[in-house]
């Protein structure tokens, strides 16, 4: 178990957003701070998982040649593959036990689910491909293809770093100029978290996680960055009060680089993003001395962050069907909102606890 | 058992169709050659045109059709957008709304893009528009909405705040909104939510001046004139193809009313 550490806190405090992001109209929806920034956790967690490969790969990975290399990036994404097919089956069946149960067959629709119900040869096929995803549960899709494309860049990253400055970028910008994004099926339509555009920040991520080139810049020009990024963030806080969009008929073409686009990831939402980790990097210091407690608890959910991520999209679909059922008011939004912060750390504790159990018996002999 | 159902109810859209087709030719050969008018509703789905919507302007349709363009039209929502319940995808409300609008239009090309994603409420859908419209650069984007907001228990303000601060970005964006609103279903008819969703709409439509397609008030009319009339899927939730008709029917009669409000007419006629 590692101890508590920055990009694990940052992790949990992304998941418990997300949590509370992915229940609509819930009372406590006001209080993320989506509600005064033009980015959201959706981006912060991407950036972790970029920043998380660059440990790994500095770290215990760093000897590993590279057949291995790719083999335990490709098992990883194999097993974030899995992790999704679980928890969209076990969304699927918890609408259909939801709609038998309450005799709503109108929760069959949400979160795009109807295909499976209504067009299931061709739906099943498009769920194990993640041409079909149920609302909310994109995310995941989206972790999937950029760690099934991490050999990729971790190998550039080794053996031409200058290449990967290039490559992602440009493949990000040709996203955004001919609006290239991947199809969905048998529901007609398109990825709402796009990888071609969402791969540069995972990238960026990976880059500014190391020690050194941009990495190394901005740990020397923090300072300066910090600065940078105070009206950025600032203009930030307005945006998101005012819910300012540009006005799109004076915006030259390519359109997607000027709109505030989630999809695509137009460049002010990234930059946004990035000027939020200038502004909160090393803050966890100061937050983890004077809040030691939660912020312990965030990087308990962090450090297991696969296993919450699953738990939380099933909670937040349960805490919709609970809104459903008894209405939204605040008491209940509370209830809901403690209940499922708790079952996630429940849920990250009990998967440590299992290892340590494995731990202490493998320094066991077997009794007969 | 859900394939056995939809066989069922597939049938009696189809009569109900045939006896629609019997009754057609009559009210439709008054039209030939003359100028727009709204299209006639077909008898199943003949509501008094008050129950539908009030006239709006649709300012950059009707610039598209003084130009002899093609009209670009983005319908998006959740569900009913989608076609859940109808016999296959040419007969969900947009595509049978295409073939309505170009007879009515006589001859203008009508492409209408269908991105319906059931059960999405509208903050999402919002968050869809923008990136479709910034891609398609449609015309008149027909946003079907309110159902799954009510049911999700969405506060009717913040529903409000987001469909208004959309209304307002698409028609910087110079682009015609259409709002379909919630359909009438004796479920629903009492459910408090799913009320105060449509007053919201309601209150939105009439203040920002556009066109709001009340499908609550003509489905009623339905249900209250032709009890035996079946609109609904097996699930008695969704519409089935003849439902999707009517639906389409409204739509396109509160679009061509609208359009040739102040009898501007294109520029071919």
């Amino acid at each position: 178990m590692r101890a508590p550490n920055e990009i694990d806190f940052w992790r949990g405090f992304a998941l418990v957003t997300i949590f509370i992001n992915h229940i609509p109209g819930v009372y406590f929806e006001r209080f993320t701070f989506r509600n005064v920034s033009l980015s959201d956790s959706a981006e912060l967690f991407v950036f972790l998982a970029g920043w998380a490969m660059r440990k790994l790969m500095d770290g215990p990975a760093r000897a590993l040649p590279a057949k291995w290399l790719v083999l335990r990036l490709e098992t990883r994404a194999f097993q974030v593959y899995v992790a999704q097919m679980v928890v969209t089956a076990l969304a699927i069946a918890l609408l259909a036990a939801a709609a038998l149960c309450l005799d709503a067959p109108f929760l069959l629709d949400w979160h795009n689910a109807s295909a499976v119900f209504n067009d299931p040869i061709k739906a099943h096929i498009g769920l194990v491909l993640l041409t079909h995803q149920l609302g909310y549960f994109n995310i995941l899709p989206l972790y999937v293809v950029l760690l099934f494309i991490a050999p990729a860049v971790a190998l550039l990253h080794r053996h031409a770093p200058a290449l990967l400055l290039l490559a992602s970028p440009a493949i990000y910008a040709a996203a955004l100029v001919f609006g290239v994004n991947l199809p969905t099926w048998p529901v007609e339509g398109t990825w709402f978290l796009n990888p071609l555009a969402w791969q540069l920040i995972y990238v960026l991520g990976f880059l500014l996680a190391g020690e050194d080139g941009i990495g190394g810049f901005a740990r020397r020009r923090h300072a300066i960055l910090r600065w940078l990024a105070l009206p950025v963030v600032a203009l930030g806080v307005a945006v998101g009060m005012t819910d300012f969009s540009p006005d799109p008929v004076y915006l030259p073409e390519p359109k997607l680089f000027f709109t505030f686009d989630k999809t695509f990831l137009s460049p002010a939402r990234l930059i946004h993003s990035l000027a939020l980790t200038a502004i909160f990097a090393g803050t966890f210091k100061i937050i983890g001395r004077w809040l030691p407690r939660p912020s312990g608890y965030l990087c308990l959910l962090g450090r297991n962050s696969l296993n919450v991520f699953c738990a939380l999209s099933l909670l937040s679909l349960g805490g919709q069907i609970v809104r459903y059922i008894y209405g939204g008011n605040v008491a209940s939004d509370a209830f809901i909102v403690i209940l499922g912060i708790l079952l996630m750390g429940f849920i990250a504790w009990a998967a440590e606890w299992r290892e340590r159990l494995r731990a202490a018996l493998a320094n066991k002999p077997l009794s007969p | 058992m859900a394939r056995k159902i939809a066989g069922g109810f597939g049938k009696q859209a189809a009569l109900a169709l045939a006896l629609a087709c019997l009754l057609m030719p009559a009210s439709r050969a008054e039209d030939l050659g003359a100028p727009p008018v709204a299209p006639p509703m077909s008898p199943p789905c003949d509501v008094p045109a008050a129950d539908i919507a009030a006239p709006a302007t649709l300012p950059i349709v009707t610039q598209a059709l003084q130009n002899g363009e093609k009209v670009r039209i983005l319908a998006i929502g959740s569900s009913s957008t989608l076609g859940y319940g109808a016999s296959s995808k040419d007969m969900s409300y947009p595509a049978q709304l295409e073939t309505i609008l170009e007879h009515a239009l006589k001859g203008v090309d009508v492409v209408i893009l269908n991105r319906g994603v059931s059960g999405e409420v509208a903050e999402d859908t919002a968050e869809r528009i923008r990136s479709e419209v910034a891609l398609r650069n449609p015309d008149l984007v027909l946003w079907q909405l309110g159902t799954n907001d009510a049911l999700a228990r969405v506060p009717p303000q913040e529903f409000e705040d987001t469909v208004r601060s959309t209304i307002r970005w698409l028609k910087e964006n110079r682009i015609d909104v259409v709002l379909v609103g919630v359909q009438y279903t004796v479920r629903l008819a009492r459910d408090a939510n799913y009320a105060a969703i449509r007053d919201s709409l309601q209150k939105i439509a009439a203040e920002e001046n556009i066109l709001y397609v009340r499908r609550y008030d003509a489905m009623r009319f339905i249900a209250q004139t032709r009890a035996n009339l079946q609109l609904m899927a097996g699930d008695n939730f969704h519409l089935n193809d003849l439902g999707y008709q009517c639906m389409a029917e409204h739509v396109a009669h509160a679009m061509i009313v609208s359009l040739f409000v102040k009898r501007v007419r294109p520029a071919r006629n």
